[in-house]
């Protein structure tokens, strides 16, 4: 796993300082009036070490990492790793809203779907699947946004109302996971959870229908390709019920696939999703990333760079022992 | 299992609703603070919160920006009331200190704490940021850095008196670093009795703006909970440990440390949120609003509805988006405010020597397919482009009608504006005419090619390129001025490095002051100058530098608006660039919110001056 991480951080290292000083001073230069002293640029280019040779910044870089020093972070305006560790928690709790009803919905519509193969219940699911999957989710968003909060005034933005966020912020505040739905129910405030969830709603319907449709379609494909197999066959010709054929004997069996795209799914959806972070003015690490690169923000970038890679690497590994679990003929060696 | 859901949605739909809290004031904007402490902070996000946690010496008087206040200071220094004495050359401001003021800690402000933020800002002077202006004032311009300044007299570089575990290289830099505060720094700035006296080495016309409210590099801290907090200890050996750090690195980078009206509950720069609250025991007497919230909400979709919903009270409207302000204005959920000054220009300026290795001037000759490096110093050359410009078209499609056309690249409304002088012209008669006279009459035999250059995503930049781009065309088929669209970065870099042949860039000011704009786009030593060329340093020197210097210095505002006068008389005779437009302000809140006025000085709200009606 060490050499991963090296790796990964070496090439983005390199293509970061090949941009070379003078394009590289322009993370620390936001307006012009930055550069009013005649040699801020000289200044700044040596303090921040910008025209080192890139061995002796990766390895000072390096040196820092192992101290726990990640490099300041313009975005997040304090060290990367706080910036990251704050921000991590409000991604993992939409993760956690958002991927159950993407791994549950998806696969029992792509059971039915298989299931009813090219009736129409099957036909509609696929063309919902489909427009989910052409679907940008920027524009999902603010559809969802403009009915559900600008007409209806249901769903808002954001995390908790502004009430509430002044309470959450206050010295009674207990501040535990910084998850606010979870952080809610441990301070016993059942009324912020509501509204925490209220928030939601509506990145979760977002980041959901559009994993549907990726999910629905590998579980559809997955559970057809089962439903031929010898063995469902002999099972309907026992007499087996068919509820019983479908759950207990095919579907378990069509998860294999599945469960390698869900994995990643949950993968994908800790790394954060900008666009959806960003209409619902949702914290997270996929706006972080994003900012970060649009600021040329290279400290965040290669940080992030190794906390995603580090996601994707355990991640990996907990969707390979979760086979041995769904599937008896794989073992762990 | 439908019946759960059912009263699921119910139950969180039934408890949205809440009425706007008249003791909470919510403003949606673009865009976040750097930092929270006056030592690092250079952008407007920064200066908004820092301008209500913190006091300053003096403030503006309402929407004026040469008329002052008093504010930490009981009175504004000035010859007539005998607090600015003038003794061997050298320039006293003294401003008496308000008693009994406290500090969100609860210490009691005194003279030692104004000494030490001023004395704070100067030793501490992190590269690129604000605190060049205070030592400019002190120095009469002789200095713009604190290293520059300990060089000159010490004798030695910064960086060879320090290394860079921040130690003095040897005994003899250290007595120097020592000694440089307590016989230069340390006597600038003054306790006497219950005064602080600056020292200035002249005149300096500027000053009284420089240390004003609004500039976060005037903000008054809290000099022992700075110490407390780990900052500069106050103390002559050791102050370089404290020099040039990074944000973070200060005591107030996310904490709080001043007197003014609203204290700092968080930073939450994950949620880019700021939230403050009421500081009951101000001294000019508590806000109206009990809470504020200004937060970072990107997407304007996103920050439209919410402002239509009533879950904000003032919004950040593009003036791209100033048509559906209007129609919220008109359904009557919106106040909209525009077309007041704001101190800003943005201008196309031309290099004059573009620098060797520059990839934008196409063959690098005069052949028709490129330009050679000094075509811009040519007078016709630029006046022909300037008449390419169809400033009136630009402000009217492109900015919807929020700016203004002026005649130089000096903001309406400041000293030395002049409405008499010529506005840019747009017309392509006349820029046939030059090309016709430029380079003795090659440049319309030959045509030229070159590339103008924008950064992409900035609409106006792209617009104005492809414009010019679109009308030299016009005129002769041999002329091609092709528009290209780079990264910030890219943009950045090659403008520094002098290799575009024309680039265009804005300026906000740092202080309401005309010698902040004439001399960062007209004199040799200003911001602009290298990207200008060395031919145009060579001519700044000669013709207008010394009116720009004599302009600062000056005393008397007469003499003052007749120097600039001459100055921007002689950039348009030259065509020193073209000044594009003088963006005018727009301002959306809630009906319910009362008080706002427009400052131009101000970074984004004063929220002292806000209330908020049920």
């Amino acid at each position: 796993m060490p050499l991963i991480l090296i790796g990964v951080t070496l090439i983005i290292f390199s293509m970061i300082w090949a941009l070379g000083p003078d394009r590289l001073l322009a993370s620390y230069i936001k307006s012009p009036e930055a550069l009013k002293t005649p040699d801020a640029a000289e200044r700044l280019i040596k303090k921040y070490g910008l025209d080192e040779p890139m061995p002796v910044q990766y390895l000072k870089w390096l040196g820092n990492i192992l101290q726990g020093d990640f490099g300041y972070s313009m975005v997040g305006k304090k060290g990367v790793l706080p910036a990251m560790l704050e921000r991590f928690p409000y991604t993992l709790e939409l993760t956690i809203y958002a991927i159950i009803p993407v791994i549950l919905v998806a696969i029992w519509l792509g059971v039915v779907s298989a299931v009813h193969q090219n009736k129409f219940i099957d036909q509609f699911i696929r063309v919902f699947a489909l427009v989910g999957w052409s679907l940008p989710d920027f524009v999902f968003g603010l559809l969802l946004l403009l009915v559900f909060y600008s007409l209806l005034g249901w769903f808002p933005p954001g995390m908790v109302n502004t009430q509430f966020d002044l309470i959450m912020r206050s010295a009674e505040w207990n501040k535990i996971t910084s998850m606010p739905t979870i952080d809610a129910l441990l301070n016993g405030r059942f009324d912020i959870f509501v509204d925490a969830l209220r928030h939601l709603i509506l990145p979760v319907m977002t980041l959901a229908y559009l994993w549907w449709a990726y999910l629905l379609r590998i579980t559809r494909s997955s559970m057809l390709e089962v439903l031929r197999k010898d063995y469902i066959r002999t099972a309907r010709a026992k007499g087996v019920p068919e509820n019983i054929v479908i759950q207990k004997h095919a579907k378990k069996n069509a998860m294999i696939p599945v469960l390698t795209v869900a994995g990643g799914s949950v993968i994908g959806l800790l790394g954060g999703t900008v666009f959806v972070e960003t209409i619902f003015s949702r914290v997270g690490m996929g706006r972080f990333l994003a900012d970060a690169a649009t600021l040329l923000d290279y400290w965040s970038i290669i940080g992030g760079a190794l906390f995603f890679s580090f996601i994707m690497i355990v991640g990996n590994l907990v969707v390979d022992v979760s086979y041995a679990l769904v599937d008896p003929r794989i073992r762990l060696e | 299992m439908k019946k759960i859901l059912l009263v699921t949605l119910a139950l969180l739909v039934s408890l949205f609703a809440f009425a706007s809290d008249p003791n909470t004031l919510v403003n949606l904007t673009i865009g976040e603070p750097e930092t929270l402490d006056g030592m690092h902070s250079y952008d407007t996000a920064s200066g908004e919160v820092i301008e209500n946690l913190y006091d300053n010496l003096i403030q503006y008087n309402g929407q004026s920006v040469t008329e002052f206040l008093p504010m930490l200071s009981t009175e504004v220094p000035s010859v007539d009331n005998g607090l600015v004495v003038e003794e061997d050359g050298a320039l006293k401001y003294i401003f008496p200190i308000r008693e009994g003021v406290k500090f969100h800690s609860g210490n009691i402000l005194t003279p030692a704490d104004v000494e030490y933020s001023f004395e704070r800002y100067i030793l501490g002077d992190p590269a690129g940021k604000a605190h060049w202006m205070i030592i400019e004032a002190l120095t009469s311009s002789a200095f713009y850095t604190v290293e520059d300044w300990f060089a000159d007299y010490a004798g030695m570089a910064y960086s060879d008196a320090v290394n860079a575990d921040r130690n003095p290289i040897s005994d003899e830099a250290k007595a120097k670093l020592v000694s440089f505060y307590e016989e230069v720094i340390d006597p600038r700035i003054e306790v006497v009795d219950n005064t602080v006296v600056f020292t200035l080495d002249g005149p300096f016309g500027a000053f009284l703006n420089i240390v004003c409210h609004f500039g976060s590099w005037g903000a008054i801290v809290d000099s022992k909970l700075a110490m407390e907090r780990g900052d500069w200890d106050g103390k002559a050996d050791g102050w370089w440990k404290w020099h040039d750090l990074e944000a973070d690195e200060y005591a107030f980078h996310d904490f709080g440390g001043g007197s003014g009206p609203y204290k700092l509950v968080e930073w939450d720069r994950a949620q880019q949120k700021v939230v403050l609250e009421r500081f009951d025991d101000y001294w000019a007497g508590p806000a109206a609003i009990k809470n504020v919230v200004i937060w970072g909400v990107d997407e304007f979709s996103t920050r439209k509805s919410m402002f239509e919903a009533g879950d904000a009270d003032i919004a950040y409207f593009d003036p791209v988006y100033l048509d559906q302000a209007l129609a919220l204005e008109a359904q009557g959920k919106a106040e909209v405010t525009t077309g007041y000054p704001v101190s800003s220009i943005t201008s196309l300026h031309f290099n004059w020597l573009i620098a060797e290795g520059s990839e934008y001037l196409g063959s690098g000759k005069l052949d028709g397919n490129g330009i050679p490096r000094e075509f811009f110093s040519d007078i016709h050359v630029r006046r022909a482009f300037a008449f390419c410009y169809d400033g009136i078209t630009f402000i009217d499609e492109v900015i919807n009608g929020l700016g203004k056309l002026v005649p130089t690249d000096l903001p309406e409304g400041y000293l030395g504006f002049d409405e008499t002088l010529p506005l840019p012209e747009f017309n392509l008669a006349r820029a046939a005419a030059e090309f016709k006279q430029a380079w003795g009459g090659e440049v319309w035999n030959k045509g030229f090619k070159l590339q103008i250059l924008y950064n992409t995503g900035n609409n106006s930049r792209q617009t104005v390129a492809e414009m010019l781009s679109y009308f030299v065309s016009s005129i002769n088929p041999k002329f091609k001025v092709e528009p290209l669209g780079v990264q910030w970065p890219t943009y950045l870099s090659a403008q520094n490095n002098g290799f575009l042949p024309m680039f265009i860039i804005g300026w906000v000011a740092d202080y309401p002051d005309p010698h902040n704009f004439i001399s960062t786009y007209y004199a040799s030593f200003g911001t602009y100058a290298g990207r200008q060329g060395q031919l145009f340093r060579e001519w700044a020197i000669e013709n207008v530098d010394d009116e720009i210097v004599a302009a600062i210095k000056a005393t008397d505002s007469a003499e003052r608006i007749k120097l600039y006068k001459s100055v921007q008389e002689k950039a348009i005779e030259f065509t020193l660039g073209i000044p594009l437009y003088m963006p005018v302000g727009l301002h959306v809140e809630s009906p319910q919110v009362d008080g706002w006025y427009p400052q131009t000085a101000r970074s984004g709200y004063y929220y002292y001056h806000l209330s908020k009606s049920e």
